[in-house]
């Protein structure tokens, strides 16, 4: 860009004191270039004018139709845009495509030698119970046992909360958990590693996902709603998720999700999965509770 | 017009030479009859600042409905609603004092009703919010590459100088309708740069608020893996006020904003569409 001037203008008393040197060679790189002015018949410059407006206008008529297609339809009928449903083909396809290429960035940013900040217990704050319907009943506690899928083996493993705390070496964390509705928690929790139990009963070699189901989640009316969740094996494999089996020191409670749940301070709060009841090791990404209702897959924080 | 060529004054900055398309002259100025512009934006520069206008406000909309899932600010709740959000306190308020809104279904969801996408649209405001968020940031990377193309950059570097001119120019604008009204002669204070200095305080801050925003999004976006970025800011729970506050700095810069462009003219307000303006006496008093 040019930034030269053939009419060297005189210099003058200074006030403001940054242009203190001759337009033709500017003081500092950070100074203030003296503007371009040029010479433009009229007609030529009401043509671009026209051009311009035209162009700006149509792009922002654009903008506002794709930037209203992209809304919610209930946002659109509340705002009496639409009367009716209407259904535009393909609308979430470029939302679905953001939220996919937010879990690659979230994937890329995972590390499983990144140890996530803990706290010290006068840290701790209240956890509230955000089961998403009702809270089950104690009733499965008694029977309960954990089923193992999915092997290399090829043989299905049931075990009690007894068995599993007999042969794991129970270790404690004091970490934060961050729910998708903004609220967080630090919470301290113990439990036996994911990954030693991945070690103790290896997955099958094709398996990348590991699918947690809790079958005794309920839904608003206390109706049965298993809640499924994905997990990466590379998450499952971090050293600070856990399968808890205690919380702030004593064994978890029904609002916690006795008698074993998922602590991965990697992810999302809802991946947490209370009460779990069985896990299969899968070659494809299992289905995701949430994930089919509109939330991320991955959910990485 | 065939025979219509720029005639340039001075030699014909590249940018608007592109936009033009016709061979340049810059032998024997032809000032009869010629007005005198002055380039003012970049291309690129003007490009992203419109795309902010449907960014941000995709943003704030879908930034409010995620506010709604979880509200920072919180009060004991409401013995007769259990209602623990001011902001749905304000539509209560609203509900009940404005005629005609009397029969309003749930009055604490007025004002998610009427500045986001609707309360219990978590799913959707994310994914909406992430989609206007990576458009904002690549939008950031255009003003920054049409800044330094265009130079423009330098005419928004604070000054020693700003804070007494900016409080000069603040007296103006306060003290102008009250001049108008009265017939008084109210002078605008000279200044010889691009902007003056209360311009320069809010152009140069926006760019600042924009990256602070996006800063203060990722750590609370990513609070484990880029947990020294949520540090920055106090932790996990500070930087989502943090992010709160922003919004409202954005909302507080874009009334005045568009007050004044509206109150100076169709020339402000049309450089930033076609780049040039025709206020030249400005540009004449910076070379003196």
């Amino acid at each position: 860009m040019n930034l030269e001037d053939e009419q060297s203008a005189p210099e003058a008393d200074n006030t403001s004191s940054t242009e203190s040197v001759s337009p033709q060679k500017p003081a500092s790189f950070l100074q203030e270039r003296r503007p371009q002015v040029m010479e433009v018949a009229p007609q030529l410059l009401r043509h671009w004018s026209r051009r311009d407006v035209l162009l700006f206008g149509m792009g922002a008529m654009a903008a506002a139709a794709g930037g209203v297609s992209l809304l919610p339809q209930t946002t659109l009928e509340r705002w009496g845009i639409i009367h009716e449903k209407k259904n535009w083909p393909k609308k979430e396809w470029l939302l679905n495509r953001s939220l996919r290429i937010d879990d690659d960035v979230a994937e890329a940013l995972y590390s499983r030698n990144r140890i996530v900040p803990t706290y010290t217990k006068s840290q701790i704050t209240p956890l509230k119970n955000n089961y998403n319907g009702a809270t089950p009943g104690p009733s499965y506690i008694p029977d309960w046992r954990l089923t193992l899928d999915g092997l290399a083996s090829g043989l299905s493993v049931s075990l009690s909360i007894r068995n599993l705390l007999a042969s794991f070496l129970v270790r404690e964390q004091i970490t934060r958990l961050v729910c998708v509705e903004g609220w967080s928690a630090i919470a301290w929790w113990a439990g036996l590693r994911f990954d030693d139990l991945l070690r103790a009963y290896p997955p099958m070699s094709q398996a990348k996902w590991a699918r947690l189901e809790s079958s005794v989640n309920l839904g608003r009316w206390g109706n049965p709603d298993p809640y499924l969740v994905s997990l990466d094996l590379s998450t499952a494999r971090h050293p600070q998720t856990l399968l808890a089996t205690h919380f702030n020191g004593k064994p978890l409670t029904v609002e916690h999700g006795a008698p074993l749940r998922l602590v991965v301070p990697v992810k999302l709060g809802l991946k947490n999965i209370k009460a779990i009841t069985r896990i299969t090791y899968t070659k494809d990404e299992p289905t995701d509770y949430w994930a089919k209702r509109g939330y991320s897959r991955y959910d990485g924080i | 017009m065939a025979t219509t060529r720029v005639a340039a004054a001075t030699p014909v900055p590249h940018s608007v030479a592109q936009l033009d398309k016709e061979p340049v002259v810059t032998s024997a100025p032809e000032r009869q009859g010629g007005v005198l512009v002055l380039h003012r934006h970049h291309l690129l520069v003007r490009c992203s600042h419109w795309l902010n206008v449907p960014i941000l406000l995709g943003l704030i909309l879908s930034g409010v409905s995620v506010y709604w899932a979880s509200p920072v600010y919180q009060h004991k709740p409401d013995p007769q609603t259990g209602n623990v959000d001011p902001l749905a306190d304000i539509g209560v308020w609203i509900c009940a004092h404005v005629p005609g809104l009397h029969q309003y279904s749930n009055p604490p969801d007025w004002v998610y009703n009427h500045i986001s996408l609707g309360p219990g649209m978590l799913a959707v405001a994310l994914r909406l919010h992430w989609f206007c968020a990576y458009l904002f940031m690549l939008n950031g990377l255009v003003f920054v590459i049409g800044s330094a193309m265009g130079a423009g950059w330098r005419s928004l570097l604070p000054r020693r100088t700003d804070l007494r001119d900016a409080l000069k120019m603040f007296r103006y604008y306060t003290g102008l309708p009250f001049a108008k009204l009265t017939r008084r002669t109210w002078p605008h204070p000279r200044f010889k740069t691009k902007y003056n200095a209360l311009q320069r305080v809010a152009y140069f801050s926006v760019p600042v608020v924009g990256l602070l925003s996006v800063f203060t999004g990722w750590a609370i976006h990513k609070p484990m893996q880029l947990y020294w970025l949520a540090a920055i800011f106090g932790g996990y729970d500070k930087a989502r006020m943090w992010h709160f506050w922003l919004m409202w700095v954005f909302i507080l810069f874009v009334v005045p904003h568009v007050i004044l462009v509206l109150a100076d003219g169709w020339d402000t307000l049309r450089s930033m569409i076609v780049g040039w303006s025709t206020r030249v006496e400005r540009s004449e008093d910076f070379s003196q």
